[in-house]
């Protein structure tokens, strides 16, 4: 295939709706495809491969001692992407695994039996399938627990490959709690769980941890996040220099590729290329008539282009929270002072997970996940809310329900006025919600006409509660 | 089954009171000026509870109530269990608690924790954050979790929870566990003294009181059924082994008895589950707490490490407890019947089955939504698989 | 001479056979109608009739289906995986899988030495039985009874990645619209529930000799379907609708034959052939 050239100097034209595209997010699929492909690569020279969740804090930890990484969630996003998961989905089925569960883990238990039943790749597998690793990192943390059993499921297809199930835990917001009390002991249970992880893998895999090395790693990736989190504040400009649908492809340095120089240099790129747009005011689409927010939930991979349509209608998302929950400037967090590289991931990771505590105590009614909301509605200008049920996927998006209706009990920003006997007045209306189903990768579930006319009966409501606002 | 001594004061009569008005003895000592606090789940530990001076009582759903108001604030995905009693506590059938307590079980369950806690509204709620692995140093995370817990419940107290009143508890429902297994003895016999769906009934009931009147009323129980005498039926009926989370109501039992079988064994929640093992009572009571809710109950949830030996010897420690319910109960065959959306179990039936299969008795693996709508399905089940395991 | 009826009340069609002590006497297929208890008298009524036998020759009545409670008269009940078992097993000993396509619902049944030793059932979901293609056939305009023979003259077939039936429904319709030939919708429906049949059947471990029963089986399209996704061969019965009934009064036979040998009464119903009245 002809090497794709990068345009030099951004903005590029966009297409299908919109003004510019992203050029930063034009690089990642051949990323992502070069990554798969060379964990197959590194399999065949025989390097150590492990099976990976995303966000589970153990990153750092992969790249310091040169393990390549499988991310199992991100390989059945592609198989959704490419519409490629029936096959996998279905033998999943004949395994026993009931199609209520979490797609991802049925695709790839799918995937990963059909492998080891053949000794080779399933036929045509997506951009040359997933390595076979040399161990597996569960990590249930306190939202999934998919990624608690799923390894443990895949074992029995692969006996030979050991499991370490992570900590990676954090308490939940409690109005009794000040999460300073509780803290001591989470962050020791957090940081033992990563030794214990650094044994396992010295023990399976031979290499030893080189503890030097860690702490630069970490360092980068500290940098790598603090650019991410500019690139998010960056955004806020009226028009956004990038939306929601792009952000899908640029959280994948962050998500699989977090340590190392590369997504250190994506993100300085990417802020550069937005530094760019908003200093000329160069916004995603020709006219930015709605502002939306993407609370929580995973997209559906194989539908990315309901964006687009967003667009074609006018509307954009300058924010999202998905890939976004661990995206916050280390100088913003505190840490305190430790030698010990490990108890700093912790103490990092516990202060990521409890950022909005303190805000979320000062209103009443609010929670950290509503807080993050009703800050992000104010900074970005935000005029809708738009969320989408994966029915597969109850740690994503059981709760975002809730979060929508709390909000709308607790924040109402828009005054619009209501005739009330003779005279007319002021009230304040809550943010107008949209709420899309399917699933992020089980494409039997979507419905593009119903999908659609959703969205365009939620931008008429956009549109008319847009003329009632007045200015107060 | 002899239902002939069915005195109107007798302890299966009782359990049968409590079981069809679910709560009315909470309602009961609420008046009295009791506090009662709400639960989910078996995770929960009820030697804090009551060592605090609460009641805890353990919120069931209800097969037969459609689920209407649940759905404008809850997910549909959410397992349907969790969801019926979200819906039923918000119509008001629980409206005596005082307090809501929610354990890190399963996603539905915890996900389900911001809604619940707002929408009931009530004075008192907690989170109890279990790990999912039962390492020596998530056992030791767990027991700070306890402390953590014990600390916010002496709060709302106004009291201080010892513990010394934390030995008490622990002895008290180890007595209450004994009790339930003195109970099991007696379906060990071919055909049980008891039938799954008294038990069943029995057992539920018990989950709504506190802990000493729940242990006299099993005793009563005990008493009751052990003066049957032993009737023996015209035909040898199957022994079946329920195997699922919570099982708290009697229909999916009555429906596999209707069809000719004797439900004698389970590892189910509110059955052998939160019974069989007993916690140790150890110097300072947290250790035998945090042991018992993390490593010896054993459910799904919790992650089990495979450190040593073959795979099967890894299945055989994940479910050697089933291995000796089997052997112990002298069981036919197993039916699995597990909600849809359930993460834990769902993920592990295809090694649950394996393991069981292993030990050649047939199973029957159910998914099913918590609900009387789908009893005809079940029923064309059960009684294929049984006609499958008699022989003609 | 002893005479065994097999009721068999499936959510579509209603199948009525009586045999003797070697071979089919009569059978009978009737479209199921809401009013399932008089429906089965009335066309037990007809059988009897067409046999010139009275209700009281009947030496044991079995009804199986999903409306089998609903049969007044039978002796037993026996679920129709067994009956379709017993049924499979007189024709073809040879089969060791069953894959029972209804309107309303499929299933998969594994035999051994004739007897079941698995099964899995979809009651729930429309994908993989009749009624999604009785659905999508009518939202295309095409009958039901053509869509079979049809399909087979696809080039192309059609992806069609909808297995809800009423997002389906909108699918066809659209790629209809957008110009895809006919047969090639018709194909890609086909494969589509096969392979949602293939899955379900597949967690039985398949194995040769492989059996399509019920209206499924009537269908060419989706029986080529089938042995496609299977990439095994698969035999059809002469009367596809009619292996449950055939199988209830085998069991039948069956059950009066062993109390016969063992000197035990034949355990019967009190029952009389009347219409049932207050349930009306």
């Amino acid at each position: 295939m002809a090497e794709q050239k990068w345009p030099e100097k951004y903005p590029v034209e966009g297409k299908r709706g919109r003004k510019y595209g992203t050029v930063a997010a034009m690089r990642v699929a051949p990323m992502v495809k070069a990554a798969i492909g060379g964990a197959v690569e590194a399999k065949a020279q025989g390097k150590a491969i492990a099976y990976c969740f995303i966000e589970s804090n153990y990153d750092e930890i992969i790249r310091a001692m040169d393990i390549v990484p499988m991310w199992t969630e991100n390989y059945a996003g592609i198989c959704g992407a490419k519409r490629d998961t029936q096959r996998f989905l279905d033998k999943a089925d004949s395994l026993g695994f009931s199609r209520s569960l979490c797609t991802y883990a049925t695709c790839g238990l799918g995937f990963d039996a059909w492998r080891e039943e053949l000794g080779s790749m399933p036929p045509e597998a997506p951009w040359g399938g997933q390595a076979r690793p040399d161990v597996m990192l569960s990590s249930g943390q306190i939202i999934c627990d998919p990624r608690n059993k799923w390894y443990q499921a895949v074992q029995q297809f692969m006996p030979d490959v050991p499991v370490y199930n992570c900590a990676a835990l954090w308490p939940l917001y409690e109005d009794d709690i000040d999460r300073r009390e509780v803290e001591p002991y989470y962050v020791k249970y957090l940081a033992e769980d990563l030794r214990g992880l650094v044994r396992f893998l010295e023990e399976h895999l031979h290499g030893k941890m080189d503890w030097d090395r860690l702490w630069e790693v970490i360092k980068l990736a500290d940098e790598t996040t603090d650019l991410h989190a500019e690139c998010r504040e960056l955004r806020k400009a009226v028009p956004t220099p990038m939306d929601t649908g792009d952000a899908m492809n640029t959280m994948v340095p962050q998500a699989f590729m977090m340590g190392t120089q590369e997504a250190h240099d994506f993100y300085r790129d990417l802020r550069d290329e937005l530094k760019y747009k908003v200093e000329r005011g160069l916004g995603v689409i020709p006219e930015e008539k709605y502002r939306l927010i993407w609370p929580g939930g995973l997209p559906s991979w194989f539908a990315l282009m309901d964006f687009n349509y967003f667009w074609s209608k006018g509307a954009v998302f300058p924010v999202e929270s998905t890939y976004n929950e661990l995206v916050y400037p280390a100088r913003e967090l505190d840490l305190p002072r430790t030698d010990d590289p490990l108890e700093y991931m912790a103490w990092r990771w516990m202060r990521r997970q409890t950022y909005w505590w303190d805000k979320a105590r000062k209103r009443p009614g609010s929670e950290p996940d509503v807080e993050k909301l009703i800050t992000w509605i104010e900074e970005y200008k935000i005029d809708g809310v738009v969320i989408h049920e994966a029915y597969s996927c109850r740690s994503w998006h059981v709760g975002l329900l809730w979060q929508v209706n709390q909000l709308a009990k607790i924040y109402k920003p828009i005054p619009v006025l209501i005739l009330k006997e003779d005279r007319k007045e002021v009230e304040y209306r809550e943010l107008p919600s949209l709420v899309l189903e399917s699933d992020m990768i089980d494409i039997s579930s979507y419905s593009e006409a119903e999908t659609r006319a959703k969205i365009d009966a939620f931008i008429e409501t956009l549109e008319s509660i847009k003329s009632r606002k007045v200015e107060v | 089954m002899p239902e002939d001594d069915f005195r109107p004061d007798g302890g299966l009569s009782t359990a049968e009171k409590y079981y069809e008005d679910y709560g009315s003895r909470a309602r009961e000592l609420k008046k009295q000026g009791k506090k009662i606090i709400g639960y989910l789940c078996s995770l929960t530990p009820l030697e804090i509870v009551t060592a605090a001076g609460f009641i805890p009582f353990r919120i069931k759903g209800s097969v037969k109530e459609p689920i209407t108001k649940a759905d404008t604030q809850m997910e549909t995905i959410v397992c349907p269990l969790v969801r019926s009693c979200f819906d039923i506590t918000l119509k008001g059938n629980y409206d005596f608690l005082d307090g809501i307590i929610i354990p890190h079980a399963c996603d539905s369950i915890t996900r389900s924790y911001s809604t619940i806690r707002y929408s009931l509204g009530l004075p008192y709620s907690h989170f109890l954050n279990l790990p999912h692995t039962a390492k020596d140093i998530s056992l030791e995370f767990f027991k700070a979790e306890l402390d953590t817990f014990r600390r916010s419940l002496g709060n709302f107290a106004g009291e201080e929870v010892s513990d010394e009143s934390l030995i008490r508890t622990s002895r008290l429902y180890n007595e209450n566990r004994a009790k339930v297994r003195e109970l099991y003895e007696l379906r060990k016999s071919d055909p049980p003294l008891i039938s799954g769906t008294e038990i069943t009934k029995v057992l539920v009931a018990s989950m709504s009181l506190p802990v000493e009147e729940s242990t006299e009323l099993l005793s009563r129980v005990v008493d009751e059924v052990k003066q049957r005498k032993g009737i023996s039926p015209v035909q040898k009926l199957p022994r079946i082994m329920v195997i699922g989370a919570q099982v708290d109501d009697a229909t999916l039992i009555k429906l596999i008895e209707d069809s000719g079988a004797s439900v004698v064994a389970d590892s189910v929640c509110v059955g052998s589950r939160d019974h069989f093992p007993p916690t140790d009572i150890t110097p300072d009571p947290l250790d035998g707490i945090a042991d018992h809710y993390l490593r010896r109950l054993k459910c799904p949830r919790t992650y089990v490490e495979w450190t040593e030996g073959t795979y099967d010897d890894y299945l055989e420690l994940r479910f050697g407890h089933i291995g000796s319910s089997l052997r112990d109960f002298k069981v036919d065959a197993v039916i699995l019947y597990i909600l849809k959306y359930c993460d834990p179990f769902g993920f592990e039936v295809p090694a649950r089955v394996k393991y069981i299969e292993s030990l050649n008795i047939p199973v029957l693996h159910l998914e099913d939504e918590y609900s009387m709508a789908s009893i005809g399905r079940l029923r064309t089940r059960i009684q294929a698989f049984l006609e499958m395991i008699t022989s003609w | 001479m002893d005479y065994f009826a097999g009721v068999d009340i499936g959510s579509t069609m209603t199948k009525v056979v009586i045999m003797g002590e070697e071979e089919v006497v009569i059978s009978l297929v009737r479209v199921t109608t809401p009013e399932q208890r008089k429906l089965a008298n009335k066309v037990m009524e007809e059988a009897l009739e067409k046999a010139s036998l009275s209700f009281d020759e009947i030496t044991y009545v079995i009804a199986t289906g999903y409306g089998r409670i609903n049969v007044a008269f039978a002796d037993k009940q026996i679920t129709e995986i067994s009956c379709h078992a017993r049924g499979v097993a007189s024709l073809i000993p040879a089969v060791k899988t069953i894959i029972d396509i209804g309107g309303q619902d499929s299933k998969g049944i594994k035999l051994s030495g004739g007897k079941v030793v698995g099964f899995v059932m979809n009651d729930k979901c429309a994908a993989g039985t009749g009624r999604f293609l009785e659905i999508t056939a009518r939202a295309l305009g095409v009958k039901l009874e053509e869509i079979g023979e049809l399909s087979l003259t696809a080039r192309n077939p059609a992806e069609i990645s909808n297995t809800c039936t009423v997002f389906a429904e909108q699918e066809v319709i659209n790629k209809l619209a957008g110009g895809v030939p006919l047969n090639d919708i018709l194909a890609g429906l086909h494969q589509a529930i096969a392979s949602r049949i293939a899955s379900l059947v597949s967690r039985l471990g398949i194995e040769r000799e492989v059996m399509v029963t019920g209206g499924g089986a009537k269908n060419v399209g989706l029986v080529k379907a089938l042995e496609s996704k299977l990439d095994l061969p698969v035999l059809i019965p002469p009367d596809p609708l009619l292996t449950g009934a055939i199988g209830a009064a085998l069991l039948g036979r069956d059950l009066v034959k062993k109390a016969k040998n063992e000197g035990l009464p034949v355990t019967k119903r009190q029952r009389s052939l009347e219409e049932v009245k207050f349930f009306a």
